[in-house]
């Protein structure tokens, strides 16, 4: 059975590898951001009734999808877009400053 | 009265986008009209409060299970009136040197702002929202002096942290699907009845991992001496004494929102192998900053310990910990920025004959130290005598205890080294700022003298049945600065090749990505064999 529960747990396990595991600090950022999408995609499926109406008051309230998540889900969103845009930034500067994306290089370079 | 909690976050934040739209020097000032607004609004608040106990605020007119809400209790006015003040004392310590900085200060403002949203809050997503807000701040702000190791530091905070708060969000989430409202007061009803079920405790060590990591428990603590190191004196001297504590209020809200018992020696075990941990490190380091940053840590692991109760004297011990470490740790802090910026070198070994250089600095420093280390009539001794009172019974842990005051003994004689000898490097006199050291080093005081009246009119906790100053306190006070003299005279000061390589060490991304898994599985094992 192939849903998206599973479809979002395997998407965490692999992100949590790919951060455990990863010595590039670009690779780190798109292993932080599979991480977050897949969440994400668990938060929205759980709520998510099938068939269900967009919550607008004049509607039926049976068939209506819980609007609160989705709001939630927006902001975090926004939260990981701008964490990522820091990041990517700061990857930059790092780059001019050492020459290099590995992270066990740079903890061990000096200055 | 009703609407002071708004205006105490958004005070802040408007100043601060004024002062970044007028981009003009003279608009920096404002950084200190707001100030001073904002410790009369905390004051005409606090009286008003204290008769109220709990004051709620819901925005917006909605039902408080869906809509925002504000919950002021008497752990979060404790907490508003500490950040103002140690926002107050760090503006004005960061006065001379950044006079012409525009974005300084909109970004410290901001940062306040969203401290004072985080403390007040009763809404679990608009918590996790205050704490990416105040993370990514105060990446920006670690990055500050903009050279290699500081964009470092500051890229390792943001990554680890974030990654920390995404397990909250997942947290989050499944609160949402058990109660059906992020209310944290209307959760912790609605788990009151199901608190055994797997997957409430699931979502509690998710939510614990992410404030673990955000307030330095013992295997997630990795990011703190890199952050610490980087940032400047001001800077430091806020995470320390103030942002680190945002993970140790979360905390506190999570155990009172779950209440669940069988963590309780869990959580005295990670104490007490973080406060270790940091005193160890804090031994072998040699860099003035780093071995206050491990201090934190250790400091950290101690206030967990008291925490870790949620009840009677020692939860009170911790609390108060909290607050007595947020003045001392910024105290010291900020003598180590005014110390390095005279010697230009931050090598422990370099610095020699402060007390000549700056008497006046010394003396704060003095006291911040003695402090730290738990001296009688300090601060930093109430509260480490309150969390070791209720220990009185159990042998094992207040050896634990001892043990750790020992190591920070220790580790304080030998900073204690740069105020005596004669320095061999030449520096420039150099304007320091008294005043901020000076109010800090008094609160340290008043503090330590006057903790039974305080206690009594802000928690309504009698402490005086604890006598404080009895002769066996004061014997073993010195005993443990003898006993610490001498691990450093022989074990520190040879600088042995094991103390070398504990130095050395450091701990890269993805180990300590690993580390933090590993601490999630750790509290899921324990929470299947032993609760």
């Amino acid at each position: 059975m192939f849903n998206e529960y599973l479809l979002s747990f395997i998407l965490i396990l692999i992100s949590l590898y790919g951060l455990c595991t990863s010595k590039n600090i670009i690779k780190s950022i798109v292993c932080l951001n599979i991480l977050e999408i897949s969440i994400i995609l668990f938060f929205l499926r759980i709520f998510d009734v099938s068939g269900g109406s967009a919550p607008i008051l004049p509607n039926e309230l049976s068939s209506m999808v819980d609007p609160l998540p989705q709001a939630l889900v927006i902001t975090a969103i926004v939260i990981g877009a701008s964490v990522t845009a820091l990041a990517l930034m700061l990857s930059i500067k790092v780059f001019h400053h050492y020459g290099t994306l590995d992270w066990k290089e740079l903890l061990e370079r000096e200055g | 009265m009703d609407y002071i909690p708004i205006i105490l976050i958004f005070l802040p934040l408007l100043t601060s986008i004024i002062i970044y739209i007028a981009d003009d020097k003279r608009a920096n000032a404002l950084a200190f009209v707001t100030q001073i607004a904002l410790i009369f609004a905390t004051l005409q608040y606090y009286f008003s409060f204290r008769n109220i106990g709990v004051h709620k605020l819901t925005l917006g007119g909605w039902d408080q299970f869906i809509g925002i809400t504000l919950r002021n209790d008497y752990i979060s006015v404790s907490f508003i009136l500490t950040s103002v003040f140690i926002w107050s004392i760090v503006l004005i310590y960061g006065w001379p040197k950044h006079r012409k900085d525009t974005k300084y200060h909109f970004f410290l403002l901001m940062q306040q702002g969203c401290f004072l949203g985080l403390v007040q809050t009763n809404d679990l997503f608009n918590f996790f929202l205050f704490i990416e807000l105040t993370t990514m701040i105060s990446t920006i702000l670690i990055l500050y002096k903009n050279d290699g190791y500081s964009i470092r530091a500051g890229l390792f905070y943001l990554l680890f942290n974030s990654i920390g708060m995404l397990f909250f969000l997942i947290g989050i989430i499944m609160v949402y699907m058990i109660s059906g409202t992020l209310n944290m007061e209307v959760t912790s009803y609605k788990l009151m009845v199901i608190r055994d079920l797997g997957l409430v405790k699931l979502s509690f060590i998710f939510m614990i991992a992410a404030v673990g990591v955000k307030s330095a428990f013992f295997p997630v603590y990795n990011w703190l001496p890199k952050a610490h190191g980087a940032a400047p004196a001001s800077i430091s001297a806020l995470l320390s004494g103030l942002l680190v504590k945002s993970g140790l209020y979360g905390f506190i809200r999570l155990n009172q929102m779950f209440g669940l018992e069988g963590f309780k020696s869990f959580f005295i075990a990670v104490g007490f192998i973080t406060a270790v941990s940091g005193v160890v490190f804090a031994l072998c380091q040699k860099d003035i900053k780093q071995i206050l940053a491990f201090h934190t840590i250790s400091q950290v692991g101690l206030i967990l310990i008291g925490l870790s109760t949620m009840e009677g004297m020692q939860y009170y011990g911790g609390l108060l910990h909290i607050f007595n470490h947020a003045i001392f740790k910024t105290l010291l802090f900020l003598c180590v920025g005014n110390i390095i910026t005279v010697y230009d070198s931050r090598r422990i070994t370099e610095i020699r004959g402060v007390f000549r250089t700056m008497p006046f600095l010394s003396v704060f420093m003095i006291i911040g130290m003695l402090s730290i280390t738990g001296s009688p009539l300090f601060n930093g001794f109430v509260s480490k005598s309150i969390i070791k009172y209720s220990f009185s019974d159990f042998p094992v842990l207040d050896t634990m205890i001892n043990i750790i005051n020992i190591g920070t003994a220790a580790s304080f004689i030998k900073f204690s080294q740069v105020f005596f000898g004669k320095s061999e490097t030449l520096m420039g006199e150099s304007k320091t700022d008294n005043l901020s050291l000076f109010l800090l080093s008094i609160a340290c005081l008043v503090m330590g003298l006057f903790h039974v009246p305080i206690t009594r009119e802000l928690w309504g906790v009698e402490l005086h049945h604890i006598n404080l100053l009895s002769l066996e306190k004061w014997f073993i006070y010195f005993l443990t600065l003898f006993i610490g003299f001498f691990i450093y005279k022989l074990l520190i000061e040879k600088d042995y090749k094991l103390v070398k390589s504990i130095r050395h060490s450091s701990i890269s991304f993805e180990a300590s990505n690993i580390l933090l898994v590993l601490f999630v599985s750790l509290m899921i094992l324990w929470s299947r064999v032993m609760v």
